[in-house]
């Protein structure tokens, strides 16, 4: 199955534990030192709000491994962030960051795009 | 020679099933060089216009009716090739390919519709349409699997593994859960497989949960999330898939992260279909449905 645009072969089954995941995401990332922001905007293309992502969390690792490892198209340096994977992303980071991240996976679980730069 | 992968799509009336599925294949012929065959299996023969470019393909069973039977028609009498980029001829943007054939059916309310999936299948591979250069057979299969000719595909082991179009609605949800019966009754003499939902989101509360967990409770995996975009709308009124309409837009991306994943997929289970009550239990618990007192079952808003 796919969690966070990595493939898990068929034998780890349909429900993958979220350490393998973030072990995946981890790997080979060096996220230290990275600003991440994200942008949200409506489906018709109104922007909404910038949003700094807190270092040292899940979400700014994966967020990081997103724009980094993720072919799709860019724009002004930002990537879109598909929506599955806002959803996975947000789901784990709910999970695994407690508090430091609770209002921004709040964000990412509604229905507007995300776009994400990292510099 | 490669490995022919025989998909089919399937999914409740309504549900995007044609535009998710040409879309997908576009991509995974656009990004990803797949030679590929639909073969739609839909009365409605809407699985092609938008690799066509055409408003509809005239289909097996109509040709066989103006030719007399389906015996007097050639296999280019009823496999088109793909228009643009999609033409085995045209290799400016991609390697790949989509050829396209549609089976048809019945006048509305005359005879079995399914029986024009079955003819349609047996003409192509006896006339050798599945060729061994396709990568993909895509069937596009109408509805719940409620009748013997629209389970052909899965019956006799023809498509391999399904991927069903989904949404967090819950006729939607009931739909899929059926056709997983469907594919439950013919997995051990079939070998057909469950690959994987794909919620054509309608953008309601809580859906991508709500896709997650039935995917998870069935035993398969939610493989995309594929948002809804006026993009895909204003591609079909060109009649065209928004991947080659507009390669670059955030919905051509989000349907190349489906068919890579469809590409490299290898999660095929046989379903575990859920019980009504387990489906609704489900519903509530994400909160599609409150929980209704039995005093309030049948009452209207303004009495509840």
């Amino acid at each position: 199955m796919f969690v966070c645009g990595y493939h898990f072969p068929a034998d780890m089954g349909n429900d993958v534990s979220f350490d393998k995941v973030i072990e995946k995401v981890q790997d080979g990332i060096e996220a230290a030192g990275k600003s991440v922001t994200i942008t949200s905007e409506t489906r018709e293309g109104v922007k909404l709000e910038e949003i700094s992502v807190p270092e040292g969390s899940f979400l700014h690792t994966a967020l990081v491994d997103y724009y980094t490892n993720t072919e799709c198209a860019e724009k002004d340096g930002f990537k879109m962030v598909y929506y599955t994977n806002k959803y996975q992303i947000s789901e784990i980071s709910k999970s695994v960051d407690g508090d430091s991240t609770k209002t921004i996976c709040k964000k990412l679980d509604d229905m507007n795009l995300y776009r994400v730069k990292v510099a | 020679m490669s490995d022919l992968r025989q998909i089919a799509f399937y999914g409740k009336g309504g549900i995007g099933k044609s535009t998710t599925s040409q879309n997908t294949l576009a991509a995974m012929c656009h990004y990803y060089a797949k030679k590929i065959l639909i073969v739609g299996c839909d009365p409605k023969a809407d699985s092609t216009r938008l690799i066509l470019h055409e408003k509809a393909q005239s289909t097996i069973m109509q040709l066989a009716s103006e030719a007399g039977t389906v015996e007097d028609l050639e296999l280019e009498d009823v496999c088109k090739p793909g228009a643009g980029e999609f033409h085995s001829d045209n290799n400016d943007i991609t390697e790949g390919y989509i050829n396209c054939t549609e089976s048809g059916g019945p006048e509305p309310g005359v005879g079995c519709a399914g029986r024009g999936v079955i003819t349609a299948i047996n003409f192509l591979e006896e006339e050798g349409a599945y060729d061994e250069e396709l990568d993909f057979v895509s069937y596009d299969v109408l509805g719940d699997v409620v009748c013997r000719g629209f389970a052909m595909p899965i019956r006799e082991g023809k498509a391999q593994e399904i991927y069903i179009v989904m949404s967090g609605e819950m006729m939607a949800m009931y739909a899929a859960n059926n056709i997983s019966k469907g594919i439950l009754k013919y997995a051990n003499t079939g070998g057909v497989r469950l690959a994987g939902l794909i919620c054509n989101a309608r953008m309601t509360d809580k859906e991508y949960d709500l896709a997650k967990h039935l995917a998870m409770q069935i035993g398969t995996q939610m493989i995309h999330f594929v948002p809804r975009s006026n993009h895909v709308q204003r591609a079909e009124l060109r009649r065209m898939t928004v991947v080659e309409f507009s390669p670059a837009s955030d919905q051509a991306m989000e349907y190349k992260e489906l068919a890579r994943k469809i590409i490299a997929n290898d999660l095929k289970v046989i379903p575990e279909p859920l019980e009504m009550d387990d489906l609704e239990n489900l519903l509530m618990e994400f909160g599609l449905e409150e929980e209704v007192d039995e005093e309030n079952l049948g009452k209207k808003a303004e009495e509840a």
